[in-house]
């Protein structure tokens, strides 16, 4: 399986290589490059040995050599990185979108850890903890101003076993409570009916996210009875996740084609990937939301319907982030990981989205013109980025797309570009944009 | 304060938030043995050449060998502490170059008033001397270009050049008399020390450690002022502020010029059986003539290692704000073929009452502040600010006693500097005569 990465927090891996295929590669330098590769290994070594023998106190030399594997992962681009063994298995959790822990969403809050939200049917929710509650300690131990993963650290464990947790809410009120871990499912997909059109969330492209996708779509039949008259796939912030789930849910809409390439530095790494013959939601009307916040795996899914002409996309243009990072994992893991980019991707009608992003058919922003914004980093803007390999496009040489932004004084809560998603799809303009784009 | 002339590669090493102390070392010392016996390390370093070989493979371009190393070289030896990390070979060579602070000028130094050029000093053989330009001198047009309307920096680039090249400049001598010169650049070397007679004392300023002929440079000094004082010199200021430090060589000569032998520093490695102690010459050059050393936040290694020395041996009192507290050594070690050098740090060092300044700092003697007050101790990068800094054992509060601080008043005209002022008005006080007694007292007891 291969990775799509963004450089958002939080962020997921599955492997493409597993570790024995890996250590077989070490004894292969190839002939021609040999000397200069043993050079320069040879140059690390001795380097090595003199900080042993002259550096002014003990070494450890693990923590050094993971310092030297990551400062050259990183010298290559933003997203290519060593990853010790301790956030490997967070990413493993949040691959797999399961964990042993109490169910709820936490923030930190000025040295507080703060309850975003328990999740339904947790031990957290079960026990009474609601949103905004502080969590104050641990089985009996403090954790004010403890940083908020050793916090989280602390709470998950093996399922059965029992946590006392003790809460402060409104202010002074002291609860002490007792959980029990269990397996948490981590819901990526929501779903809910607006004035008559299904909507779809996807926060994020871990493994379950095909998945839950089709779960959400019938039971939106379903409760919909009739036909629906339109969906709306909110891909807006959503950083990405893996190639592969990234291929399904497009998958869902397209009845076969073309869905994404890869290319990586030799020929024979390149990849077409195909949708599978037939869709979930024939005939029925697509728009895909996406802003500044939607990267890799959001954007190939954006860019192949958008390129397949089977929905429009709607919103602010994408974050841009075109190449696919493969997880190696070192000795199973209990060295950590390597993230590195091996490929770089292009949508069914060649385009790479490096640096990029994707451009909507109907621009349309959260804020009224000239608001502030917090300023949205894009990988263009990262430092040390993969270049943009082509010239401007036709698309983005065309005559530049107005942006349709809320009258002044509209409240950001009441979301005027899923409000607009919604009219476009009741209106004339679906259509006529559809047909009419390049 | 004055303009100077600065080498392009002098600047790069200016910048650096570290000082350094370029100590060379000899490669063949090293037993490359030392890590072979261990073979977690051995383990590690396998892994390191198998991600290598991954990279090199299956990245997305092609990628350089080279570069690759030096990267995880740099990243490896940062993560030690702020002052250690490996340099590329180009890297090494500016670092080398601005040792011998060496460029191709006319060799002045110069400030700009009133938007002419004046000259503060000529350096002795060097281009401009030859031509005849001497102190004092004012440059009103450089290459057939008026001087007026040009910022410092401009007028100073028009001056520099590759060595051959003849340049025309106009003159106005102290008479204001016009001259028109052609003056050959060359390569000269730069000072890394102005001087100046203040108010009827002497006063040095050591711009950095980080040049191999600072002593003869001071000692240089030293004769002309006293030469500009008719051979009285009643007292000296060395300012050392925003000195980031250099070659430690360089900062036990210069405090061995004001001490008659003894402790200067001694430097401890990783093995505490090695004590290296840096002991001053027999002799002073100034030995009846009162010291006031300047520093400030910004003062830090080899000029710490000055300011420490003569503080301790009672030969100096130290006013301005705590120093930056950088109290390690750190060994340049040239790679075999070219392949640039790391620098580590291999020592901590101690001033001669044994005192470490990491993490701490030198305290002034008298505390004196260059602003007015606003009611409380700024915060200041010092090396203690810096991220993954060495400890210092001694955790004893070392902080600036806020109630202790002089600060100038109000009214006090900003353009003038109050430290220097405060400095030379203690030259004169009974004070200074308390503050060195009980200075050699405290060493006693040690």
């Amino acid at each position: 399986m291969k990775y799509v990465f963004s450089v958002f927090a939080l962020i997921f891996a599955v492997f493409l290589y597993t570790s024995s295929s890996f250590n077989k590669t070490a004894i292969a330098f190839d002939g021609n490059t040999y000397e200069d590769a043993f050079e320069q290994l040879d140059l690390f070594a001795d380097v090595l040995a003199r900080v042993n023998n002259d550096y002014v106190v003990d070494i450890n030399n693990s923590k050094l050599i993971g310092e030297a594997i990551n400062g050259m992962l990183q010298s290559l681009d933003p997203h290519s990185s060593y990853i010790d063994p301790k956030e490997y298995k967070n990413l493993q959790i949040s691959t797999s979108g399961e964990y042993s822990g109490l169910g709820m969403e936490v923030t930190s809050d000025e040295g507080f850890v703060k309850v975003i939200s328990p999740i339904d049917g947790t031990p957290a929710k079960k026990a009474g903890i609601k949103s905004g509650d502080y969590i104050i300690e641990i089985n009996d131990e403090s954790i004010i101003g403890l940083p908020l993963s050793e916090a989280v650290d602390l709470m998950r464990g093996k399922p059965g076993q029992s946590v006392k947790i003790t809460i402060a809410r409104n202010n002074d009120e002291k609860i002490e409570l007792n959980l029990k871990r269990e397996i948490i499912k981590r819901q990526i997909v929501s779903y809910s009916i607006k004035e008559g059109l299904a909507y779809v969330r996807i926060s994020q492209f871990n493994e379950n996210a095909y998945r839950e996708l089709s779960v959400a779509i019938s039971s939106l039949k379903k409760e919909m009875s009739s036909e629906i008259p339109g969906l709306i796939l909110d891909l807006r912030g959503n950083p990405g996740g893996l190639l592969d789930q990234s291929i399904k849910v497009s998958s869902a809409f397209l009845d076969g084609g073309e869905v994404v390439s890869t290319k990586g530095r030799k020929e024979s790494d390149n990849r077409n990937y195909n949708a599978d013959i037939g869709e979930l939601l024939k005939g029925v009307p697509l728009v895909i939301l996406i802003d500044e916040g939607s990267a890799s795996a959001s954007e190939i899914v954006a860019g192949a319907i958008q390129d397949r002409k089977r929905g429009l996309i709607v919103g602010m243009k994408s974050f841009g982030k075109g190449s696919v990072q493969t997880i190696v994992p070192l000795k199973g893991g209990k060295d950590g990981a390597i993230k590195l980019t091996t490929q770089r991707y292009y949508t069914p009608s060649g385009e790479s989205i490096q640096g990029r992003g994707i451009t909507p058919n109907i621009l349309i922003d959260y804020l009224p013109e000239g608001s502030k914004k917090a300023n949205a980093r894009k990988e263009a803007d990262l430092p040390n980025t993969l270049p943009i390999e082509t010239e401007k496009t036709q698309k983005e040489t065309d005559s530049i797309i107005p942006v349709d932004y809320p009258p002044n004084g509209f409240k950001i809560e009441s979301d005027y570009q899923l409000k607009r998603s919604m009219e476009i799809l009741k209106s004339d303009t679906y259509l006529n944009k559809l047909n009419s784009s390049s | 304060m004055n303009f100077f002339f600065k080498s392009k590669s002098y600047k790069i090493i200016s910048i650096m938030v570290a000082a350094l102390f370029f100590a060379l070392w000899c490669p063949s010392l090293v037993a490359k043995a030392q890590i072979n016996n261990n073979n977690l390390t051995l383990e590690k370093l396998e892994l390191f050449a198998s991600v290598f070989y991954h990279i090199r493979e299956n990245y997305v371009d092609e990628t350089d060998d080279e570069v690759l190393i030096q990267s995880a070289l740099n990243s490896a030896l940062n993560s030690l502490d702020p002052h250690s990390g490996f340099s590329s070979a180009s890297d090494f060579l500016e670092q080398k170059k601005a040792e011998k602070r060496e460029y191709g000028g006319l060799g002045i130094e110069v400030s700009l008033e009133n938007g002419i050029i004046k000259v503060n000093h000529a350096i002795k053989d060097g281009p401009a001397y030859i031509s005849g330009i001497r102190e004092g001198d004012m440059i009103s047009s450089v290459g057939g270009e008026p001087i007026k309307g040009k910022t410092l920096e401009k007028a100073v680039e028009g001056m520099r050049g590759a060595p051959g090249d003849p340049i025309k400049l106009i003159i106005l001598k102290p008479d204001n008399t016009e001259v028109e010169l052609n003056v050959v650049r060359q390569i000269v070397r730069g000072r890394a020390v102005r001087h100046r007679i203040e108010k009827g004392y002497g006063y040095v300023y050591i711009e950095t450690f980080n040049n191999s002929k600072l002593t003869e440079d001071l000692i240089d000094a030293l004769n002309s002022i006293t030469k500009g004082l008719n051979g009285d010199l009643p007292g000296l200021i060395i300012d050392l502020r925003g000195n980031r430090g250099g070659l430690l060589e360089q900062s036990v000569k210069v405090s061995s010029l004001f001490l008659d032998g003894g402790e200067v520093l001694s430097a401890k490695g990783k093995k505490l059986q090695d004590i290296q102690r840096y002991h001053a010459e027999q002799g002073e050059l100034l030995p009846d003539t009162p010291i006031v050393i300047i520093i400030n936040s910004g003062s830090a290694s080899a000029a710490e290692i000055v300011a420490g020395a003569l503080q301790d041996r009672g030969r100096a009192v130290v006013v301005g704000r705590r120093s930056f507290g950088k109290g390690s050594v750190q060994s340049v070690i040239p790679l075999s073929r070219g392949n640039g050098a790391l620098k580590i740090t291999t020592q901590r060092y101690y001033t001669p009452s044994g005192e470490s300044i990491q993490g701490r700092g030198i305290m002034p003697d008298v505390l004196v502040a260059i602003t007015s007050d606003t009611g409380k101790i700024k915060k200041r990068l010092r090396e203690d600010s810096l991220r993954n800094s060495l400890s210092n054992k001694d955790d004893t509060n070392f902080k600036e006693v806020y109630k202790k601080i002089i600060y100038p008043s109000d009214d006090w005209n900003s353009s003038d500097d109050f430290q220097l002022h405060k400095a030379i008005e203690l030259l004169s006080l009974e004070q200074y005569d308390e503050i060195i007694e009980s200075n050699m007292s405290i060493e006693s007891f040690n």
